[in-house]
């Protein structure tokens, strides 16, 4: 099963991704999911971010909404625009979820 | 008689309502007077602490993406209206952040006051010295 996944929270919903057994994973930091990419708590990047075989990805709109600048999120991690979104929905993963 | 309200935030911004609520009840009860006996006052305080201090992020761009007001337009605002701002120290430094981060004055729209960042204690002792407490 190819997933994407669209995280809107920082504090929870992040344990449900350890439990979905994926062919492929892609997860998707919007709205305040986007705190995993761009704050490092206690100097330390959200742990979301050591998943392997993971594609990560955060919505260009949410980091710049929230003050962070597109350079400066974990590198792990490709910034996206809405465009961008549509295509890895339809080309690259079979379902979608939102946590 | 004067009646010490100390806003606490500490949600996140955007995804819900909460911190933007607290920062505008703040606000109001700086401006307005509707809920007041006669001859009382209110004096307002807002401490941002936890991962509400994240709402005082600098270069928010709510209004180019979603075309909406900002946490730190909404914060500026408050400075505007000589509101008592607190940001807790040791959350930012939580998060990895400094002074420079973060939304500390709003001089260029005339703003006179300055938020302050502080150690929780402070914090924990305006807590202690108001009459209300209200958490956001």
């Amino acid at each position: 099963m190819k997933i994407i996944s669209f995280l809107s929270h920082y504090r929870h919903g992040a344990d449900i991704l350890e439990r979905i057994k994926t062919t492929k994973l892609g997860i998707v930091f919007v709205g305040n999911g986007i705190y995993h990419v761009g704050v490092s708590e206690n100097g330390k990047p959200s742990p979301l971010l050591d998943k392997k075989d993971v594609s990560f990805y955060a919505l260009i709109d949410d980091i710049e909404t929230r003050g962070f600048k597109i350079e400066g999120i974990d590198k792990r991690v490709k910034p996206v625009s809405y465009e961008d979104l549509v295509d890895l929905i339809f080309n690259e993963y079979e379902k979608v979820i939102w946590l | 008689m004067k009646k010490k309200i100390a806003f606490v935030i500490k949600s996140l911004p955007y995804n819900r309502e909460t911190s933007r609520l607290g920062l505008t009840h703040a606000i109001a009860s700086q401006s307005v007077d509707v809920y007041l006996d006669e001859g009382d006052m209110i004096e307002p305080v807002v401490c941002f602490i936890g991962d509400g201090v994240l709402n005082c992020l600098k270069d928010q761009q709510c209004m180019k993406h979603y075309n909406n007001t900002s946490m730190e337009t909404h914060i500026k605002n408050a400075l505007l209206v000589d509101l008592q701002v607190y940001i807790c120290k040791e959350d930012i430094e939580r998060f990895g952040l400094t002074k420079d981060d973060i939304v500390t004055d709003a001089q260029e729209i005339g703003a006179d006051k300055i938020a302050e960042i502080v150690p929780f204690d402070k914090i924990q002792g305006i807590m202690e010295e108001v009459d209300h407490l209200q958490f956001f």
